[in-house]
């Protein structure tokens, strides 16, 4: 008996095999050119944010390494009263009004330029005395101490031992050398700032639901920008605010949208469709869409395979993703702590940001051209994110200067709750702008 | 003519002729398993039609192991199933029902006056439960298990309905080969 059970089969498997028969020639038409587009891991978007502030940091810290050595190597450096100090003798600190020009040369064998006012008084050393001395000296001349090359040495003149002078009267020869206060007036400055940003919205719950949402959304176009103002309350501390945009863009992708509905909507109701995603429920009110989950059960609505097909209905079909667009107006409240203070600043930065929303828009797209589907319902109409970023400031003159800030943001409440599961997006972005001092 | 690798990458990028050319190149084989599933015509066309657009759109997954044809018509078939399964309102039923005897039936029969569309005739006027079982069991090599969790059914239902599926395909053919039936004896 097996052998004939197997014999049948075998004939009908084997018979089958190969069998070839050409389907109706119009079958190609209805067959639409969805593709999937492959969605970019995440694990590669995180490492090039990564790469981003690595770069930044690494940039930063080689420009800092340049101007370090290029302090060093200053060829125009006057040496101060206080940065000379003389081989074999006892006095660790002689003052430059006992040594005559020809001193330094004659014991150290190194030419040094003196470059004087007029006339020097060999006597009183009254004139003005500026010493240029050359590169290699500061490299080599042990009249140079460590000490000098950690400090700013003083590029003002040298003054004559108990000769009062001005500054004499403002404080000490050494405390002008050292602690040359830089007056700052510019304590106020508007900044406009934009970036491109990259979200992502993960879906905790661990339901088959929300591992389909979890699979199919993307971040898609977002970005923010503004203006704002910054005060600065310290040399290092500057405290900023203003008013952005963000518009936040996501992908839902897997959701087939077909146009041509009008005709059969209202025969069930209104309200036909509605897309469960990780920030809410998307309600169409585009009575022309007709939506369809072909691959999960996100779409509710009442028209299922079994009771219409867009196919034969003879809907057209426009894309095989939904795009969901948020937009906020925020007015962020940061504080800014610059550690590094040279032609390019080095700072970190933290705060709050208050977001309102004042957009919300589903929209499918063909060819470039955008069919609106509906709206989010449920969406926190008020949220707060928090930021945390540095950035470097780079001054093109004294007024202006050029801005760049990787920042990371998290959102402290979620979009939405209508999925019944919680997220708490998050952001990468790296701002650029440009600032004025006033 | 363009490797099979090109044509998925150009698919996957979007192209319309290359997705047009892996049609054209595997319609055919695919309709025939699509005809192989359905009671008719239109019904076979919707699962060709349903089943390209998930090839389409899966092709992403696809990773190049094993044979594409096989991948292709694995999602042909289980488009099938799904069809079947929103048409025919399921729910399990411990199906008791004896398995039929069957008749008896020459053995080394020669079928050679069978062609292969007889066999697809033959097939497709099976009852459809029936015919999805046999197809599943015979054709596709799956378990009377696996068959019960794919369409809802018991194990024991399913080796009935293979049973009844088998009796009415060789009656079937015998009728078809029965002018020129030859038995060989010994």
């Amino acid at each position: 008996m097996a052998d004939r059970e197997a014999n049948i089969d075998l004939l009908f498997r084997n018979g089958l095999k190969e069998l070839e028969v050409l389907p109706p020639v119009e079958a190609w038409d209805k067959i639409y050119p969805v593709v999937r587009r492959k969605q970019r891991p995440v694990i590669f978007l995180r490492s090039a944010a990564l790469i981003a502030v690595l770069v930044s940091i690494g940039f930063l810290a080689y420009r800092w390494s340049q101007e370090l050595t290029l302090l060093v190597q200053n060829p125009q450096i006057a040496l101060g009263e206080e940065s000379v100090k003389y081989q074999n003798n006892n006095a660790t600190r002689l003052p430059l009004v006992n040594s005559s020009p020809e001193l330094p040369a004659a014991e150290s064998n190194v030419p040094v330029k003196v470059t004087s006012g007029n006339e020097i008084d060999s006597v009183t050393g009254e004139n003005n005395i500026n010493r240029e001395v050359p590169d290699f000296i500061t490299e080599y001349n042990p009249l140079v101490s460590e000490r000098d090359l950690l400090f700013p040495l003083s590029t003002s003149p040298i003054i004559p031992f108990g000769k009062e002078t001005n500054a004499d009267k403002a404080g000490s020869l050494a405390d002008e050398s050292f602690e040359m206060p830089k007056a700052r007036t510019d304590r106020w400055s508007v900044i406009a700032m934009a970036s491109p940003t990259y979200y992502l919205s993960p879906v905790s719950g661990g339901d088959e639901i929300s591992k389909q949402i979890n699979s199919a959304e993307q971040s898609h176009i977002s970005y923010s920008g503004g203006v704002g103002f910054a005060y600065q309350i310290s040399d290092k501390l500057s405290v900023q605010s203003g008013l952005y945009y963000s518009s936040i863009g996501q992908q839902v992708g897997g959701i087939n949208s077909f146009g041509g509905f009008m005709p059969f909507d209202y025969t069930k109701g209104d309200h036909n469709f509605e897309v469960m995603t990780s920030n809410g429920v998307v309600y169409t009110n585009n009575a022309d869409i007709f939506l369809l989950d072909r691959t999960g059960d996100r779409v509710l609505t009442r028209y299922t395979n079994d009771v219409f097909d867009p196919a034969k209905a003879n809907l057209s079909y426009i894309s095989n993703s939904l795009y969901q667009n948020f937009g906020y107006l925020e007015m962020p409240l940061i504080l800014r702590y610059k550690f590094i203070d040279r032609t390019i600043d080095f700072n970190v930065m933290g705060g709050l940001s208050y977001n309102l929303l004042i957009n919300n828009s589903v929209y499918t797209t063909m060819d470039g051209n955008k069919y609106p589907v509906g709206k989010t319902a449920g969406l926190n109409q008020f949220m707060v994110s928090s930021s945390l970023g540095m950035g470097m400031e780079y001054s093109l003159s004294e007024k202006f200067s050029l801005n760049l800030e990787p920042t990371f943001r998290y959102y402290l409440n979620p979009f939405g709750l209508n999925t019944g599961t919680r997220t708490h997006p998050y952001s990468f972005g790296i701002f650029s702008g440009l600032s004025f001092k006033f | 003519m363009p490797d099979i690798k090109n044509i998925i990458k150009g698919c996957l990028a979007g192209n319309r002729r290359d997705q047009e050319l892996l049609y054209r190149r595997h319609a055919a084989k695919l309709y025939a398993v699509c005809l192989q599933y359905s009671g008719n015509d239109e019904e076979a066309r919707d699962i060709l039609q349903e089943g390209f657009i998930k090839i389409f759109e899966n092709l992403i997954f696809y990773k190049h192991e094993g044979s594409f044809e096989g991948w292709m018509r694995r999602i042909i078939v289980n488009t099938a199933l799904e069809k079947y399964r929103s048409k025919h309102n399921l729910y399990r039923v411990d199906d008791i029902d004896l398995i039929p005897e069957p008749e008896a039936d020459p053995e080394n029969t020669d079928y050679s006056g069978l062609e292969a569309v007889d066999l697809l005739d033959i097939i497709r006027e099976l009852p459809p439960k029936y015919r999805m079982v046999f197809n599943l069991y015979a054709i596709e090599g799956y378990s009377h298990k696996e068959i019960g969790k794919i369409i809802n059914i018991s194990e024991g239902t399913s080796k009935s309905n293979l049973a009844r599926a088998r009796i009415i395909l060789q009656k079937k053919v015998n009728i078809y080969t029965g002018l020129n039936k030859k038995v060989i004896s010994g």
